[in-house]
């Protein structure tokens, strides 16, 4: 058990949700496969275990994570087996607490943009299943 | 374009205009001269539509950039929006052909840009533009997805992008809208 109480491993029917900080990142036809690419140095896309309600949790949660002067626009929620039927995978990392990372993004030393290209299609396919949930 | 040249074009073309739109004109020259001015005025109208539009894009562009010009603007370790980015997608923006559609932004973690044309959720062609010529591609098209790698020289946008953009906004082979 973690210390937020949430089982070690990520079970695939869990919400987990994505903070969306532009309102570039999601449309009225769902979230782009922007929100979803991984961070260049760690090569992880942060995430937290939890879902769209209650909302006002929900939104705690996302301001807590927040940099300072930073507008919290959307939420795109999906499950765990969204994850890892697009051949990636979600692992715990707390602290903070119900914090998970996307990991397993494909990448290339030799050939950047074609590893690009993978992680996009992978993030085309996460988004394809999320739901926006505007503040 | 200082006034004074800026004042005779559009006096210019005030009276080309006017000129296109007469119907009085009774001999062979004239009536040359008024299908002549009303298809210079045609032209210039619709290059005027076209300019605004790419022009607005070229704004949202730019209004992006400096929204995420801060480093950690996802509150996930996101680089700053580069600016060779932003001249990238801007140029490419410019070298789409008249009758693409043209697309939506959004910012990446490692500071380039996405171009994105989407016709839903299930149907939509993604690319990214970086600091270098080469475009990282994605494309979802119901059941089906996949990627490629294509390199754009700054004028003349590759064929196979133009293909793919073609395929998502003529509706591709997924149900259009919501799941």
């Amino acid at each position: 058990m973690l210390p937020s109480g949430l089982a070690e491993i990520v079970d695939n029917d869990e919400d987990l949700t994505r903070f969306l900080t532009s309102s570039s990142l999601f449309n009225a036809a769902g979230v782009k496969p922007a929100a979803f690419m991984p961070n260049p140095q760690n090569r992880e896309t942060s995430v937290f275990r939890y879902g769209s309600e209650p909302r006002e949790r929900l939104w705690r949660i996302g301001s807590e994570h927040l940099t300072a002067g930073r507008t919290l626009h959307a939420a795109a929620i999906f499950k765990a087996r969204h994850v890892r039927s697009s051949q990636l995978d979600v692992v715990p990392q707390e602290p903070p607490p119900c914090h998970a990372n996307i990991v397993g993004w494909p990448w290339s030393q030799t050939d950047p943009e074609l590893g690009k290209s993978q992680q996009k299609e992978l993030a085309t396919l996460i988004a394809q299943q999320a739901e926006v949930v505007r503040r | 374009m200082p006034a004074a040249v800026s004042n005779v074009v559009v006096s210019g073309f005030t009276t080309l205009n006017s000129r296109a739109r007469e119907r009085s004109a009774i001999s062979t020259e004239a009536q040359s001269v008024q299908q002549a001015a009303g298809d210079v005025v045609d032209r210039v109208e619709r290059s005027q539509a076209l300019f605004g539009s790419k022009s607005t894009a070229i704004s949202q562009l730019w209004a992006l950039a400096n929204e995420c010009a801060d480093a950690n603007w996802n509150a996930d370790g996101a680089l700053p929006i580069d600016h060779l980015s932003v001249y990238g997608a801007q140029a490419l923006v410019r070298a789409l052909p008249d009758e693409t559609p043209l697309p939506e932004f959004a910012p990446e973690p490692d500071g380039s840009i996405s171009l994105d044309w989407i016709r839903s959720r299930n149907c939509l062609f993604s690319m990214s533009v970086g600091r270098n010529n080469r475009l990282a591609c994605a494309w979802l098209d119901g059941a089906d997805s996949g990627h490629f790698v294509a390199s754009f020289d700054g004028e003349n946008v590759p064929p196979r992008i133009l293909e793919e953009i073609a395929r998502v906004t003529k509706g591709g082979n997924a149900p259009v809208g919501p799941r």
